[in-house]
């Protein structure tokens, strides 16, 4: 398959050395021109622009940190909208807003091309290895076609529809109940601390029985350790998804005070300073709002 | 050993029958008598009021179902308190406030005898099955000689410090936090639902990875299949545990806006005349709040 790549951040990089790695035609783009020196030397074609790109591509995927990146990608000139041939698909891989999606989805169509959304579920670590969660939605056609590219970046592909939006909005509500159980752990453990108990006991407590997953130990061992400076997804992130999650919940008329508990708190956490801490700092926040240190 | 035991409701009366089973000597108390006659017929002695099961007993345990039942157990007359042999040990297994754990502990130290609180995690079967999560706190030595019914009654017993009203705060903490988690679980149905996306698919990119653990699994499955009318624990009951946890945080000094949050859903579910469902109802109420009941 002729694919285009572009975003090749820590999460891009790795999932466009699998799909090189199986043999496709790859071009690769990225506004940071260094993060396409390895990728050439592995084979791919370094592309000069969006529209360069484009050029003979079947999929061109995009893997960007935020909306205004993949609009700027999309609508500018000799984007994506003007560059993608007619018949080929726009694979939106990153997390984006119900709004950029929607408008994505209607912008390919006018131009005769496809949108499938396909956020993914996991770390760059899992990027790599090719074990990443798929969500996709898109007309079905069009997910077909990209389903080659599915087995060699996901571990398992969940399809959630026809409708773009629909991806879009299933990893917006799995990121909120994460958030919601990293800030529930905040405040549990700032509860038991004031009581004078170890934050290990309710660590073991959580873990061996009802919360026996990664979100509860991952998260929960960060908190009790401390090991806020590790940073795997900042807060200053958290504060875009919490937005883009909010933004959703706007969109439709759903009301989400846990989403806004959420906000709120890495809102705070930004304001003492913790912004390029582990999103699980917001317990450190938490601690912090309830007089402990 | 020598064991008194005072409440024999549906988790007491598996507890109890595991004492039993355990070769333990064992005097059993309910103010409703009936409830005795299969643990007699096992072999227990049926005690006559609670200081006849206090009478000459190591450890006396009292598991009733809320705060002014375990005080009147204890302080009122007759009660453990005024019975219980100098040196013996009140194992309180109840889910109690904190401020309810300090009180009799105060007592019980004021008459020489011993108190442990050790709140237990499971339901009925786990209790008839030995299986029960305990979380045990108060003095140590107390706790050493508790530790072969822990042994009979649960599949592990964590120690939670010297303090008793600790354990009571762990407790509180992990009902708080799957609180948390169904009501995150609600938000989130609710906004994917909005997106015309079927919520089983959410359910599948949950549990398959970050929250593959019973709290969603099992909360989950019933929001998907909105099955609130199979109650394992009533909205009420929720409503009363999460005041409990919110009582503890006043105490300590302790901000708990995602408690808050619970607190109003359940309100609002109790309000609508789901106050005898499954507290998973939450999502329903918020489903309705969305405008999509």
């Amino acid at each position: 398959m002729n694919v285009g790549f572009v975003g090749l951040g820590r999460m891009g990089s790795g999932m466009a050395q699998r799909i090189l790695a199986r043999g496709h035609d790859l071009a690769v783009y990225d506004v940071m021109t260094d993060r396409t020196v390895e990728l050439a030397g592995a084979g791919a074609r370094a592309a000069s622009s969006i529209a360069d790109v484009c050029n003979g591509r079947d999929v061109v995927i995009t893997m960007l940190a935020e909306d205004a990146h993949v609009h700027a990608v999309a609508f500018g000139a000799g984007g994506l909208c003007e560059s993608l041939p007619a018949g080929a698909v726009h694979l939106a891989m990153g997390t984006y807003g119900i709004a950029t999606i929607r408008a994505l989805t209607a912008a390919h169509a006018k131009a005769g091309q496809t949108l499938v959304a396909a956020p993914v579920l996991g770390r760059p670590d899992l990027a790599a290895s090719g074990q990443l969660g798929i969500v996709v939605a898109g007309p079905a056609d069009a997910v077909a076609r990209c389903e080659p590219l599915f087995q060699i970046i996901g571990r398992h592909t969940r399809p959630a529809g026809s409708e773009p939006q629909a991806a879009s909005a299933i990893k917006l509500a799995n990121n909120l109940v994460l958030g919601c159980a990293i800030e529930a752990m905040g405040e549990a453990f700032s509860l038991v601390r004031k009581y004078g108990v170890e934050q290990q006991v309710l660590y073991d407590v959580m873990t061996e029985g009802l919360f026996s997953a990664p979100a509860y130990k991952v998260y929960g061992k960060i908190i009790v350790d401390e090991a806020y400076d590790r940073a795997g997804s900042t807060v200053n992130l958290n504060l875009k998804d919490a937005n883009l999650i909010l933004a959703a919940g706007d969109i439709v008329r759903v009301p989400l005070p846990s989403g806004n508990v959420f906000r709120d708190r890495i809102l705070g956490a930004i304001a003492h300073g913790d912004g390029e801490k582990d999103v699980a700092a917001i317990a450190l926040e938490q601690a912090r709002a309830s007089g402990i240190k | 050993m020598k064991v008194g035991f005072i409440g024999l409701g549906r988790m007491g009366q598996g507890m109890a029958r595991r004492l039993l089973g355990g070769g333990h000597d064992l005097v059993v108390f309910n103010r409703t008598r009936e409830k005795t006659a299969d643990l007699a017929n096992a072999g227990a002695r049926v005690a006559a009021s609670v200081a006849d099961a206090c009478r000459d007993r190591e450890v006396v345990i009292s598991i009733v179902a809320d705060d002014t039942a375990v005080k009147e157990v204890t302080l009122g007359r007759g009660g453990v308190k005024s019975s219980l042999s100098s040196g013996a040990v009140h194992l309180v297994m109840g889910t109690h406030s904190v401020a309810t754990v300090q009180m009799l502990a105060a007592a019980h130290a004021e008459a020489n005898q011993q108190m442990v609180a050790a709140p237990v995690l499971g339901r009925p079967d786990v209790a008839a099955a030995g299986q029960l999560a305990i979380v045990a706190a108060g003095p140590g030595d107390a706790i050493r000689r508790c530790e072969p019914l822990f042994k009979v009654m649960g599949r592990r017993a964590f120690e939670a410090g010297a303090k008793a009203e600790g354990a009571a705060a762990i407790k509180l903490s992990m009902n708080f936090m799957l609180g948390c988690a169904i009501e995150a679980m609600g938000e989130a149905f609710s906004l994917v639902r909005k997106y015309g996306v079927a919520p089983h698919v959410l359910y599948d990119v949950m549990t398959e990875g970050l929250f593959a653990a019973p709290a969603y699994k099992i909360y989950g499955k019933i929001i998907v299949d909105g099955n609130y009318d199979t109650v394992g624990f009533t909205t009420l009951l929720g409503l009363k545990d999460i005041n409990l946890a919110l009582a503890a945080a006043d105490q300590a000094r302790v901000p708990m806006p995602s408690a808050g949050v619970c607190r109003d859903r359940l309100l609002g579910a109790a309000a609508h005349g789901d106050a005898e469902r499954d507290w998973s109802v939450m999502a329903r109420e918020q489903a309705r709040s969305s405008g999509l009941e």
